[in-house]
């Protein structure tokens, strides 16, 4: 039978007339990998927040191991640990006196202290950078001691805050890794981030939020169904899309066209079928389209299929 | 001992921040060096220390005594103040009355006034009573007044110890049934006058109970001018940055909500007060720790005397805890440490200028009453007058107001930094 290890019940938390989240319902089961994709400013970093008991709710529950975030913070706290999404280091200690610092807050003294710093200082590799100035890492090396921290207390579950912001393609490759392997080790994983592909590599079943409410939940695949066989096809052209997009939105077969940034996204039936039409009519209207990309139905798809708008922004 | 161990990490940060040293340490002592320089400080073990001529004004209140053949000791002592080889040190002028002395002290027309009592005589040479030589000197001033009283010193050792040697002697044929004549005893107190004189600075000041030289609790400072001078110098550096690194220890708590640690400490099983009072405990630390490094190091290298040591346990700690809480209580005002830039460089440098302005005007003069109380306007100039009082040999009971207005300070600032803080993060 499986169990919960997060519960959110109609959480919400509004500042005044601005409600940053609107009546969040979802479950983590225990020992899986749980992603909350979304763009930036859906409201994911304020779920963590008041799962995490940063932030009080204004109405609803959470339960992290069965511990209530209003009622046992403390009994939350100790079930969890959190990476923040930015680095939250001191970068003028060592990585050992960061991690002798934090262990101590999550109430680790003596031998056992030192074992789980040597534990973690072997599992982010940085047992011989141990006594670097932190402020003379790399942005991979303060990440992954940034992931370090919250594994100190081997805390049953994990809360990742966009973990692999503006690191290089090679540190980014080392922390999925990594977060796999504790998810191996047994530990819940709920993970955020507004990066489609890792969402869909590490987790077992993903919520998509936007404006502050969950907009789909299930596995991948469940969501990719939403958009049935829709294919996506992502084009630039030579001059201004306006003139363009009402006269392909009218083209069998074409379910929605958003046009952002310069390019155009398209949801399509049949790509084969309906791309010859787009170059018609972008010809008859005298321009020219310059790139071509199709993809097959993902969660950007879904995305943009519920959204109206590309994941990416 | 989360708190403790809260209090610890931010003191190793700091102790590594080249800032802490640099503003903490560097400058304030660097300040009392350059006024180490100026005023001779490394050519104090040199000959040829040139001091400025003091202007002293003298009053020979002294009755001579008849059965002492009518000499008189207050007459003997104003000739030795206007004798050749002090002129260069000392510019001596006569006044009838004491109150006419005082007032030129008051003008400032004489650093010092001597006045010599009337029973000046009668005590020196006679064998019982007491009388007090007293020295009237203008408070800004040091170094003259501090001249003058070691001669006055030197002065009253020679006659104890003539008064001594011949009281000895007399006693000594008195008890072989030997009578002495009167050229034999003066032929005893020049000889002892002679080996006191060789002696020279060996002999220490004066021992008499019969004889002193009175001096207001707050000027009785013993030991090397320059040292009193730098002294105060000190004093007023270390209020003025011990309040800055309570404000720059209490700005950590913003700097961590800035950089995202404080929200992770509070995502970790520690209550949130706990954290607070352990960003508290940094702030008292840190400052603890350059006040005693401040004093023991200006000791060692100036020789500072910073008076006795229970009074200034009373006084530093009390700066600690005024310059702690006041960081607390300004920096909780703030919204972030954006801010802190005109708060730290503004406002609070315009109140350590005005609570040291005392240390700026000495050797001005006597100060206008309005100067002498603008200091107490603001924290600093009360932690001012605190070590200002135990460096000029004051008691507890010297601190007694200082300290109280500091404590009650102390305690006001605290609780409404710690409201503030507590409104805000907790």
């Amino acid at each position: 039978m499986e169990t919960h290890a997060i519960q959110v019940q109609d959480l919400h938390k509004d500042y005044g007339e601005v409600y940053a989240v609107k009546g969040v319902d979802f479950n983590v089961y225990a020992g899986e990998t749980f992603s909350l994709l979304g763009p930036n400013g859906a409201g994911k970093t304020t779920v963590i927040s008041m799962i995490a008991c940063l932030l009080e709710p204004t109405k609803g529950e959470a339960w992290v191991m069965g511990h209530s975030v209003r009622k046992e913070p403390m009994g939350v706290k100790r079930a969890m640990g959190v990476v923040p999404q930015e680095i939250a280091l001191y970068e003028d200690l060592s990585a050992q006196e960061n991690l002798n610092f934090w262990g101590k807050m999550y109430g680790l003294r003596g031998q056992v202290l030192k074992e789980r710093v040597e534990g973690v200082l072997e599992l982010v590799a940085l047992t011989d950078r141990r006594d670097g100035r932190v402020g003379k890492f790399s942005g991979g090396m303060k990440r992954r001691l940034n992931i370090g921290i919250a594994l100190l207390h081997q805390p049953d579950v994990i809360i990742m805050d966009e973990p692999t912001v503006g690191i290089d393609p090679q540190s980014r490759r080392n922390i999925l890794d990594r977060v796999k392997l504790l998810n191996r080790q047994g530990a819940t994983v709920f993970y955020t981030t507004h990066y489609m592909e890792e969402a869909q590599e590490l987790s077992d079943h993903i919520a998509i939020m936007d404006h502050g409410e969950i907009i789909a939940y299930g596995t991948h695949e469940e969501l990719v169904q939403i958009v049935g066989q829709l294919d996506r096809i992502t084009l630039t052209i030579n001059a201004d899309s306006a003139q363009v997009v009402d006269q392909w939105r009218a083209v069998d077969g074409v379910s929605q066209v958003v046009a952002e940034d310069g390019t155009l996204e398209l949801l399509v039936d049949d790509s084969n079928l309906v791309l010859p039409r787009l170059f018609e009519v972008a010809t008859g209207a005298g321009l020219r389209i310059t790139s071509v990309e199709i993809q097959e139905p993902n969660l950007e798809t879904v995305f943009l299929h519920l959204t109206g708008r590309a994941l990416r922004d | 001992m989360k708190l403790l161990d809260i209090g610890l990490k931010d003191l190793v940060r700091s102790i590594r921040s080249a800032f802490f040293w640099m503003f903490g340490f560097g400058i304030p002592l660097l300040m009392v060096l350059i006024f180490y320089f100026a005023f001779g400080g490394l050519s104090s073990s040199d000959e040829g220390v040139s001091l400025p001529t003091t202007p002293v004004a003298v009053v020979n209140l002294d009755r001579p005594v008849p059965e002492f053949d009518d000499v008189s000791a207050g007459r003997m002592l104003a000739d030795l103040l206007s004798m050749d080889g002090f002129d260069q040190l000392l510019d001596v002028t006569s006044y009838d009355r004491a109150k006419d002395a005082r007032q030129a002290v008051d003008r400032q027309e004489a650093a010092v006034a001597v006045i010599i009592p009337p029973d000046f005589t009668a005590t020196v040479f006679g064998s019982s009573g007491q009388t007090a030589l007293e020295l009237y000197q203008d408070p800004t001033l040091t170094i003259g007044p501090g001249v003058v009283e070691g001669i006055i010193n030197q002065f009253l050792n020679a006659f104890v110890g003539s008064k001594i040697a011949v009281d000895v002697a007399t006693e000594a044929l008195s008890a072989r049934g030997l009578a002495i004549e009167p050229g034999q005893l003066e032929a005893i107190a020049d000889q002892y006058a002679e080996w006191a004189s060789s002696t020279g600075g060996d002999l220490q000041p004066s021992q008499t109970p019969h004889l002193e030289v009175r001096l207001p609790a707050e000027q009785a400072a013993e030991g090397d001018p320059l040292a009193d001078i730098l002294g105060a110098i000190m004093a007023g550096m270390m209020v003025f940055y011990a309040f800055f690194t309570g404000a720059a220890s209490s700005m950590t708590i913003l700097q961590e909500a800035e950089g995202g640690t404080l929200s992770r400490m509070f995502t970790t099983p520690t209550r949130r007060s706990t954290i607070l009072g352990g960003k508290f405990v940094t702030v008292f630390l840190t400052v603890i720790f350059q006040v005693v490094v401040l004093i023991a190091v200006s000791a060692l290298i100036f020789g500072i005397q910073w008076g006795d040591p229970v009074p200034l346990a009373v006084a530093a700690t009390s700066l600690v805890l005024l310059a702690a809480s006041f960081g607390i209580f300004i920096t909780s005002l703030l919204q972030g440490t954006q801010q802190t830039g005109i708060v730290y460089g503004g406002v609070m440098t315009v109140m350590g200028m005005i609570g040291m302005s005392q240390v700026f005007m000495m050797g001005a003069g006597t100060p206008p009453p309005a100067m002498e109380i603008l200091p107490l306007v603001v924290p600093q100039g009360w932690a001012v007058r605190a070590l200002d009082l135990v460096m000029g040999g004051g008691g507890l009971g010297n601190l007694l107001l200082p300290v109280a207005v500091m404590g009650g300070l102390s305690v006001i600032l605290f609780f409404v930094g710690v409201f503030q803080f507590r409104k805000r993060f907790v």
